[in-house]
């Protein structure tokens, strides 16, 4: 009964918000946006979401959300255009569409393979919707169990496996970035006893460090930096004829779109991996050969990553990819805080989440049937025209938030930093993450052991603490040579023993 | 991203750099109250604010150690000498007068004026129009000669203004002439144009792309200015000449 409930509210949401035509015009509007983002090369649907929450800030809760994640769904999709017409991804999360996409358009096949992207990606995120709704009061149920110690290992661990999985060079690199993240979150006042530390003096940086201008300097100061640095050029677009929605092979595929839409929906669950890494999900035999099932397999998981990233951020407040680090910042700017009481102070929240999900992938459906020719026209503009443009959108944006001068000259050295970072081959993400979840760790460190008058035995006797304790402690271990090399030693005297028994049963066989 | 190799030896340096930002992390956390009273209240060390400081910079000092380490140990102790005396060769300048950092000075400066000496104090649609114009113009023509010419002729501008603003100039031109630095910001930007064309002229090419960018550099601070002046209701950073006359219009009008 209680499913059927959670449906029939699910749909009525649907179509309170499909009623409204401003919606539709948001909606509507956001998407093209998203595309367009997405489809420029040096753009990114994390870029559009920071640029465009100055703009929401305004709007009602509803609205900017519907704006915020329709510019995401249809950032990750748009991403495909660049990669398949001019064989450049427009998006990270799009490199792997690229690499079947481009020889695709090359053989003539464009449109189909724009089409087929189109298809997948609307797929890709209502399957990860399908998850967000069905998963969501699980992982709040048990996130209620939580005590301090538990939020603190949980932040610590997304810092972790932020830092892990998205290093491009040394691991040691991304954890580094992590925690020169918390180091921001701790600039500002301390929340038990308002202690100011590393404010020498500033008034300004009592509050603490703001999150938005910080997410829009790592994020679009340094891309505009690489862009124009490295004297970015667009090649030229490949043609395409009519795009077709490619049912058949889609119906052909099920199998395959499910196995994508699933690792999707779990790399977007890991806090900090978002679409770059769910889009690599396929079949690496067949890489780089216009393999049509690539392109699905990769636009599929990389949209699946936008549902899959909703649910840490929703239920345990800590984001699953950088654009869901963006909401996040979005969120709070409209005075909703996620994490496990969501559903008793916003009780219809997630399902609202949930059906702009769907509205946004149906209406990135029809923008992409109808509208992508004349969308590939924006791969003509230079970046050099462009990009000053964004350079003025992300101060102009991080100014809005908060009318605060202070924000700009925060904003900029973050950037130029990050920077130099991207540079020298660390990731910004994990940095970002830190920034987030700074303060979650360190005053739940803190109350943990106040309650606990100041011993670590918690940790060891609560079982889930446990587990996230080991599972820290496991991420750690597992990236030295030393543990590898003991675990291949370990593995090769057992595979050794069992095939030496293996051996000596065939003998005593033959013998007898 | 740098490649393999110069990673490695980027990585010993930048090792150092994030050990010695963990000391400091950790230093400045030691003044902090550990079991000292603050507000009136005893501390102890478990909710002291020092703790997560103390914790996130004795990280930060390991990993870096630890990076430096893998470097080290990746190139070996000899190229890490050969790196330091490249450091203090000639070759170091001249990699620093490559075309491609310039190119990264060109855009540190252009942000680095917009948001510390600009957008504070000059018309924020002037300064819009200048970062603009100047950061269009110098990258869209994409040529390093261009490029060097028109960077010093905005870096000399900018001095100008940061000696304005330093000995005082417009507290006293401002009483005498109103918007008095919005109209030298308006004087740089024709000025600017007007050196711009001076070298371009002779290429049809460079034509296209200077009136192509100039349009650009005008429409795109008034559409995005406008929007969040009037329709977002969000103050411009400074409101000079320009929003004078844009109010004068939009409250006419409306």
């Amino acid at each position: 009964m209680m499913i059927f409930e959670r449906i029939g509210t699910y749909f009525q949401m649907v179509f309170h918000l499909a009623a409204d035509p401003l919606n539709i015009i948001v909606l509507f509007c956001s998407v093209l946006m998203g595309i367009m983002f997405g489809a420029m090369p040096g753009l990114t649907s994390t870029l559009g979401v920071a640029l465009l929450t100055a703009l929401t800030y305004g709007m009602d809760t509803a609205t900017a959300m519907l704006c915020l994640l329709s510019i995401y769904v249809g950032g990750t999709y748009g991403g495909s255009y660049a990669s398949i017409l001019i064989n450049i991804p427009g998006t990270a999360a799009s490199a792997a569409t690229a690499l079947d996409g481009y020889p695709l358009a090359c053989k003539g096949e464009g449109g189909r393979a724009i089409g087929l992207t189109t298809t997948a990606s609307a797929i890709g995120t209502i399957i990860s919707m399908l998850f967000l709704v069905s998963i969501s009061p699980l992982i709040s149920f048990f996130a209620l169990q939580f005590t301090s110690f538990e939020f603190f290992l949980l932040a610590f661990f997304g810092i972790l496996i932020s830092g892990t999985l998205t290093s491009p060079d040394l691991v040691i690199k991304g954890w580094i970035a992590g925690f020169l993240g918390l180091f921001l979150a701790c600039v500002g006042r301390d929340l038990l006893q308002f202690y100011p530390r590393f404010t020498f003096g500033i008034p300004q940086l009592d509050s603490g460090v703001e999150v938005v201008p910080v997410l829009i300097g790592a994020f679009g100061i340094p891309q505009i930096i690489q862009v124009l640095k490295d004297r970015f050029q667009i090649g030229e677009t490949q043609k395409f004829q009519r795009i077709l929605p490619e049912f058949g092979t889609i119906i052909r595929n099920i199998p395959r779109i499910i196995r994508s839409a699933l690792i999707g929906v779990g790399i977007g669950s890991v806090p900090g991996i978002g679409e770059d890494i769910a889009a690599w999900a396929k079949h690496p035999e067949r890489f780089g050969k216009g393999e049509i099932t690539a392109v699905l397999s990769t636009e599929v998981a990389n949209n699946a990553c936008v549902g899959g990233a909703m649910i840490p951020l929703l239920n345990l407040g800590i984001p699953g990819s950088p654009p869901a680090a963006m909401l996040l910042g979005a969120l709070m700017l409209h005075g909703v805080t996620p994490g496990p009481m969501i559903t008793f102070e916003h009780p219809t929240f997630i399902m609202e989440v949930a059906a702009i999900l769907l509205l946004a992938s149906v209406t990135m459906w029809v923008v992409g049937m109808l509208l992508a020719k004349q969308v590939v026209k924006v791969l003509r503009i230079p970046v050099q025209l462009f990009m000053p443009i964004i350079g003025i959108l992300c101060i102009i944006g991080s100014y809005s938030l908060g009318i605060n001068i202070w924000n700009l000259y925060l904003m900029l050295p973050v950037g130029i930093i990050s920077y130099f970072l991207i540079e020298m081959g660390y990731p910004i993400a994990p940095l970002v993450i830190g920034v987030i979840l700074g303060p979650m760790a360190d005053e739940n460190l803190r109350r943990a052991l106040m309650v606990s008058q100041g011993s670590f035995l918690p940790v060891f006797t609560r079982p889930v603490s446990l587990v996230l304790f080991l599972v820290i402690v496991w991420t750690v271990v597992s990236q030295f040579p030393s543990y590898r090399n003991f675990k291949d030693k370990l593995m090769g005297k057992i595979f050794r023993r069992k095939s030496r028994q293996a051996d000596i049963d065939g003998e005593m066989a033959e013998e007898k | 991203m740098l490649e393999k190799e110069k990673l490695r030896k980027a990585d010993v340096y930048s090792g150092i750099v994030i050990f010695l930002f963990g000391a400091w992390i950790v230093w400045q956390a030691s003044k902090m109250p550990m079991k000292d009273s603050w507000g009136g209240v005893q501390n102890v060390w478990f909710v002291s604010p020092a703790l997560f400081p103390l914790f996130v910079g004795a990280m930060i000092m390991l990993l870096g150690l630890l990076l430096v380490r893998t470097a080290l140990k990746t190139i070996g102790l000899k190229t890490f000498g050969d790196t330091l005396q490249w450091l203090f060769s000639k070759n170091l300048l001249q990699f620093l007068n490559t075309v491609s950092i310039l190119r990264f000075y060109a855009i540190a400066v252009l942000f680095l004026a917009f948001v510390f000496l600009n957008i504070p104090r000059i018309d924020f649609f002037l300064s819009s129009v200048l970062f603009l114009s100047v950061f269009i113009t110098i990258f869209y023509f994409d040529e390093a000669a261009l490029l060097k010419k028109l960077f010093f002729f905005y870096l000399a501008g900018t001095a100008f203004f940061i000696f304005y603003f330093a000995v005082g100039l417009d507290g006293l031109l401002n009483p005498l002439l109103p918007f008095a630095k919005d109209i030298l910001a308006l004087g740089f930007i024709l000025g600017y144009c007007l050196y711009a064309w001076r070298l371009i002229r002779s290429s049809p090419l460079l034509r296209k792309k200077y009136r192509t960018g100039l349009i650009v550099a005008v429409v795109s601070p008034f559409v995005v200015g406008v929007i969040f002046k009037y329709f977002l209701l969000v103050p411009m950073p400074a409101e000079g000449m320009v929003v004078a006359l844009l109010d004068a219009i939009w409250y006419f009008e409306f």
